[in-house]
């Protein structure tokens, strides 16, 4: 399969518009570290945004940053903890979970719209996008949003083309807000609480007034594989307060209080607690594993527990984040309707991270949409690619 | 917000002054949001800005009310929320009393409505008067579900029946004409306004606020040739009756004030003083000496908790374990803006205090709004006991006859705030606390 | 002065039928018609535009929603979604062959779940009707636009409002979790849930800040937050704009990001000082407003940190709120402050553009020299820590010159921010204000692809009509 790889944003609208032409579909990557998600794609050639790459604008004291698509999201990084800021939504690096070798993009992280675990409190990769820069499905370069923190000028084609998976647009440029790196970290770590009482716990901690900024639950399974916790032997539930250091000590101490009924917290230090999360944002605990499906349900949170009990069941094991709202699932294929029954059950939505290529071309990789839902979504994917040629059947099959 | 006037209506000074308020007001809607008629109706027609825009409009024509304005504009509890809410400043009061005026002047409303509003002028701001038709309407109480008809008419009279009270009490004569001297030291001198509903109606309102008064060392007045302070009349756009009562008032207290002196014009009902504290704008345009008088007068009148706020109120007993929900009346909060005197003061005398959600609400009674606007009236009612039960209070204080009266009937008994301070000081216990202090006992 | 598109005469034509199909659908005070009854609803928050609606339905639930829309698609009538008509866009602007849907009597708290800090909302609850609602348990929902007392949380959704405390707590779109909303052919869809990012395209992003454009939200499921343990504000005076400017962009770079960092100009103080009374300094030419939270430690340690900054820009006066009390009365002052300039004008246009934080001082500075070359005053709040302007053209409407020179002298301004690479509007949205400066902010193949997207959800273009889109584009 060949690959373009356009270098500047004047190709990469060439290079579509001739595509939309010859009514030619692509395939639209990054450095393609997502491939594994949702449903295969059916296109001769793939169109890479890697050569987008560069930071374009940095000013950190306006909290901004603008890059290139395909600037490797380690680069982006990197530059942000120069400065002593952080990108936000702690987008999580999955390429052990997705089996990918490649390195992920700002641009990939963006279009599927993936946060880590402070996403509970902090709001989504989405919610941070301020600019992007996109070309449609017929070549046409199309800006929404800029280099400010407000604005909503027009319709926000931002969120839209956020976790859109490049079916709508593919972005050459995105704009971020980024924010001042907290000093230090302390993580709250309950043992040994089942799914329930550790949800019951996170919704206390979340609904304390200490701002906690991570709020996750491993099964004794998935904690045992994460090096600072394999010592419990036991479940765990974790609580992250990220502050200045005297708050770290202060809200940890307090939350320790409050959170006494459900056992007696140990308080992991700066250090530890950056592995911890780091493993918690990667979902560590569950790549390599042997299940043959990876499934990321976002439930509402007290519901958390029954998803992960129905995957287990049916011969799966999980994690929960964001307060039990996501479920991160292994399982074996045969378990597939049972995940997904789960979701459905608890009103929630899923959404097929790693399977056979042929199970995805199956399997709905997220819900199927009710009739008028299904009809915008046709429409609206009409309305930036009449001729559907980008990312064909990336999410629903025939979009 | 622009207007439309030409400039031979603005030459009307009425027009003119309605012209600087609505141009003082920016549409931006606040006020909506803490209007009773708007949580309830959900109509912006039924907001303070709506009928700021119907009102524009009807002052604009210069030509009669329509039913329309009329309609949204009688819904209109008066209550002054939108007031307090506006960041502007824009005077809601006064445009809406002029509104009243015009509608009055150049409104025909029917028959038994026209019938209903004469009465009501003529019996409410007479004692006597008033005292007949009680006595009447306590013997026509028991039938008032017999009234038949669904409609606007038969709801009012049903309203009317249904707020008079059961047991009249006897008249007292501590309200009559005479001064009431001081107990030891003589340290202030107030007249006090004895009102005209209330004094038939709760007398002993009158009797705690002279007692602790005159205790704490305030001869107070009851001058001669007082009475009505006119804002029935003035609300039901009945101008000159509403001016006739006030001239009197200002007659009587100006008499005192340049005679002995006075220090204070008290009130104890605020919906009274809040029209009291008016008198100085509506005799605006009257010749000498009245425009004077009333500029004086208004400066001197103050509520009973302002008053005792300024000279010092100390309790002589220690308090039972009460909890006192206060009930802010409207005319004291939005009308006189009086909200942390009472509070304070019966925190003072040993109560523990508690206020409703929504305490900037209306409980619907307004006048004579809970007779015309019956149906509004009522679920304001209804939604104010509920938020004032939510608080568990033992009993609820407020500080106008007018809520006192709405209010009763609900779980808990009803008093004056003024009654619980003089207790506290010395006086007798309130007589409505009669029941609860003797559950408490046994 | 913005054109308005003719009204459809085959439509106006129409109307006695029309009203009489309203009447059908909705109970007899829900449907308003009559001429007198009809003027108080030609305008909403920007009294500048006026036009009467054909009627106004007051639809009391979702299904009585789905009905009118249903009604109007067949009928190919027009619809004016309003909430709580404080728009300072114009966004609830009705137009003569269109129908008013007001919401206002969805006004029902539907459930609060605290375990998973949720609550479902009707449109037509105000934004301030949630917090009080779940402030007893100790929680509140973050975005607060100044309007919140009185603004409507479906008008919110749809204008993506944002708020004094959007610096540390997002605006709407961040605060969502789900909507009910009416397609324009009557349908009832629900958008997300009680869950994070749901899967498929993002029509909660979308939505939220569609002017009304795309369907009529009737629910909406917001995220409630637990209060801090504590909050308080402080007043630093400066003796310039930019001084104050110099101010922020050093806060901002030392590290710590305020919950709420506002700039309010001299006319401006003296105007919220009037209504507040918060002890405002009316010797500063510029005023910051600066909010920290946590505990009384931690905020005495921010406060003590920011104070030392503040302290290196010579202020005129540096005050922190002591109680409770102080911090609402200097709130109370600032989220007055539009409705306080009425104290000293008629009347006001509020501009609402975003620039880049670092072109602060700059942009005052021009701001300040196109005031005197108009000869109007302005007063400018805005929220300083995100480049969130809003200048306060003061003029006289009853001067048709003086109303036009404000409208050049708004428009200059916004087309400044966008030149300095800002934007139109950071909170108030476009409505019919800034519908014909969108051409300054977008390239015509920008705006076709906008308009392609407002066609996919509406294709007779019948909902909020002649809003956000140029007309001409509106028209293609």
């Amino acid at each position: 399969m060949s690959v373009l790889a356009p270098e500047s944003e004047a190709e990469l609208a060439a290079s579509i518009r001739s595509a939309w032409e010859a009514g030619e579909p692509l395939a639209i990557q990054g450095n393609g570290s997502k491939g594994a998600m949702l449903r295969p794609v059916q296109a001769a050639r793939t169109l890479s945004t890697r050569a987008l790459s560069g930071i374009s604008l940095y000013a950190p004291n306006e909290l901004i940053l603008e890059a290139g698509a395909g600037t490797p999201l380690a680069t982006v990084e990197a530059a942000v903890a120069a400065a002593g800021q952080q990108i936000i939504a702690e987008p999580p690096d999955l390429s052990a979970l997705l089996g990918a070798s490649s390195v992920q993009t700002i641009g990939g992280v963006v279009a599927a719209n993936l946060s880590g675990p402070r996403r509970v409190a902090a709001g989504a990769m989405r919610d941070h996008l301020l600019g992007i820069r996109a070309v449609n499905g017929t070549g046409e370069v199309i800006r929404s949003g800029g280099r400010v923190l407000k604005n909503v000028t027009g319709l926000d084609l931002c969120k839209l083309l956020a976790g859109s998976h490049g079916t709508l647009g593919v972005l050459s440029a995105v704009t971020i807000k980024v924010l001042p790196a907290a000093e230090s970290a302390g993580t709250l770590v309950l043992g040994g609480l089942d799914p329930a009482r550790a949800v019951a716990a996170l919704s206390a901690a979340l609904g304390s007034p200490y701002g906690v900024s991570g709020a996750a639950f491993l099964p004794a399974a998935a904690a045992a594989r994460v090096p600072a916790l394999a010592g419990l032997g036991a479940s765990a539930t974790l609580v992250r307060i990220e502050e200045f250091a005297v708050s770290v000590a202060y809200r940890t101490a307090r939350l320790r209080d409050d959170l006494a009924r459900f056992g007696r917290a140990d308080l992991l230090d700066d250090p530890a607690s950056r592995a911890v999360w780091r493993a918690v944002r990667d979902v560590v605990p569950l790549a390599g594993g042997s299940g043959e499906t990876v499934w990321r349900v976002s439930v509402r949170p007290s519901s958390g527990p029954a998803v992960l009990e129905a995957a287990e069941a049916a011969g799966g094991c999980g994690m929960l984040d964001w307060g039990g709202g996501l479920v991160w699932i292994t399982a074996p294929t045969a378990a597939a309707e049972a995940v997904m029954a789960g979701a459905r059950a608890a009103g929630g939505t899923w959404m097929l991270m790693r399977a056979p290529e042929t199970l995805r071309a199956v399997l709905p990789v997220v819900p199927p949409e009710p009739p008028a839902l299904a009809r915008l979504t046709r429409a609206v994917k009409a309305a930036f690619d009449p001729k559907g040629i980008l990312n064909p059947g990336r999410v629903f099959a025939g979009v | 917000m622009q207007t439309n006037f030409s400039p031979d209506q603005l030459r009307d000074p009425e027009l003119a002054e309605s012209n600087t308020i609505l141009r003082t007001c920016v549409h931006c809607g606040f006020c909506t949001a803490t209007c009773p008629t708007f949580v309830l109706l959900g109509d912006e027609l039924d907001s303070p800005r709506g009928r700021i825009y119907l009102i524009k409009d009807m002052l604009e024509s210069g030509g009669p009310a329509t039913e329309p304005v009329v309609r949204h504009v009688d819904r209109c509890l008066s209550c002054l929320s939108c007031m307090t809410t506006c960041p502007s400043g824009v005077h809601y009061m006064h445009l809406v009393d002029h509104a009243r005026t015009h509608i009055e002047n150049t409104y025909r409303r029917p028959l038994p409505e026209r019938v209903l509003r004469s009465v009501l002028a003529l019996v409410l701001p007479r004692p006597w008067l008033m005292r007949l038709a009680l006595l009447g309407a306590g013997v026509a109480r028991p039938f008032r579900s017999l009234l038949p008809g669904k409609g606007m008419m038969a709801q009012r009279l049903r309203a009317l029946l249904a707020l008079a009270p059961r047991r009249l009490p006897p008249p007292s004569a501590a309200q009559s004409p005479q001064v009431h001297r001081a107990e030891g030291k003589r340290r202030g001198r107030v007249a006090l306004l004895t009102g005209c509903a209330q004094q038939v109606l709760a007398p002993e309102i009158n009797e705690a606020t002279i007692r602790l008064l005159t205790r704490l060392g305030i001869e107070v007045v009851i001058p001669r040739g007082m009475g009505c302070c006119g804002a029935l009349t003035h609300h039901m756009g009945k101008h000159e009756p509403a001016m006739a009562a006030a001239r009197a008032n200002l007659a009587a207290w100006s008499a005192e004030a340049e005679g002995e002196g006075l220090d204070a014009v008290i009130i104890n009902t605020s919906g009274c003083g809040t029209t009291v504290k008016d008198y100085g704008f509506m005799f605006r345009a009257e010749p000498e000496p009245w425009r004077g008088r009333a500029e004086r007068i208004s400066a001197l009148a103050m509520d009973v908790s302002e008053y005792l706020s300024r000279i010092g109120y100390a309790p002589t007993r220690p308090a039972p374990a009460l909890t006192v929900a206060y009930h802010a009346a409207c005319s004291l909060q939005h009308g006189q803006k009086i909200t942390v005197e009472p509070k304070a003061l019966l925190r003072r005398a040993g109560f523990t205090v508690v206020e409703p959600a929504e305490g900037h609400l209306c409980c619907g009674s307004a006048g004579t709004y809970n007779m015309m606007q019956p149906a509004i009236a009522t679920r304001l009612r209804e939604r104010k006991l509920a938020n004032l039960a939510a608080r568990r209070p033992d009993l609820v204080a407020a500080g106008n006859i007018g809520c006192i009266t709405q209010l009763s009937g609900g779980d808990f008994p009803l008093v004056h705030t003024i009654e619980l301070l003089d207790w506290m000081a010395g006086g007798p216990a309130p007589a409505s606390l009669g029941p609860l202090l003797a559950a408490r006992a046994a | 002065m913005i054109a308005l598109p003719e009204p459809k005469a085959e439509v106006l034509a129409r109307r006695d039928d029309i009203v009489a199909g309203l009447r059908a659908l909705l109970p007899a005070d829900a449907v308003i018609a009559e001429p007198e009854r009809l003027r108080p609803y030609e305008t909403d928050g920007l009294t500048a535009y006026r036009q009467i609606p054909l009627a106004v339905a007051l639809p009391s639930t979702t299904d009585e929603v789905a009905a009118v829309m249903a009604f109007c698609h067949r009928e190919g009538v027009r619809v004016v979604p309003r909430g709580a008509g404080t728009s300072l866009s114009g966004g609830a602007l009705p137009l003569a062959d269109a129908i008013v849907i007001g919401l206002m009597r969805l006004n029902r708290i539907l459930s609060v779940d605290y375990a998973d800090r949720v609550a479902v909302v009707q449109a037509g609850v105000t934004n301030i009707g949630i917090t009080q609602r779940v402030q007893e348990e100790g929680f509140f929902y973050a975005p607060d636009p100044s309007s919140q007392l009185a603004c409507m949380i479906g008008g919110n959704v749809n204008m993506n409002s944002g708020g004094a405390h959007c610096l540390k707590y997002g605006v709407t779109a961040n605060n969502l979790l789900g909507l009910r909303i009416v397609t324009v052919e009557g349908e009832i869809v629900e958008i997300g849930g009680a869950h994070l990012d749901a899967a498929g395209y993002d029509w909660l992003g979308l939505l939220t800040g569609s002017e009304g454009q795309l369907a009529i939200v009737t629910e909406v499921t917001v995220r409630i937050l637990r209060s801090p343990e504590g909050a308080r504000a402080m007043l630093a005076g400066f003796r310039a704009n930019e001084v104050a400017g110099a101010c922020v962009d050093a806060i901002i770079s030392s590290g710590i990001i305020p919950v709420a960092l506002e700039f309010m100009d001299r006319p401006a103080i003296h105007a919220c000082e009037a209504f507040a009374h918060a002890g405002y300094p009316l010797d500063a030419e510029a005023l910051l407003i600066i909010e920290v939270e946590g505990s009384v430690e931690e905020q005495d340690r921010l406060l003590g940190q920011i104070r030392t900054i503040c302290e290196r820009f010579d202020p005129v006066s540096l005050r922190v709120a002591q109680t409770a009390e102080e911090s609402a009365a200097i709130w109370k002052g600032r989220k007055g402050a539009f409705g306080a300039v009425g104290r000293i004008s008629p009347d006001y246009l509020c501009m609402d553009g975003t620039i880049p934080t670092s072109r602060l001082p700059e942009v005052l500075g021009r701001i300040g020299a196109m005031s005197r070359e108009y000869g109007l005053q302005v007063a400018n709040i805005f929220h300083a820590g995100d480049g969130n302007l809003h200048p306060l053209i003061m003029f006289d409407a009853n001067d048709p010159a003086s109303m036009h020179k404000a409208e050049c002298f708004g428009a200059d301004i916004l087309k400044l921010c966008v030149e300095v690479g800002g934007c139109l509007t950071g909170e108030h949205g476009v409505g019919v204000e800034k519908r014909d400066l969108m051409d300054v902010q977008f390239t015509p193949t920008e705006l076709d692809q906008q308009r392609r997207i407002k066609s996919a959800f509406d294709p007779g273009w019948l909902l909020n009509p002649h809003k956000v889109f140029p007309l001409a584009a509106a028209a293609a």
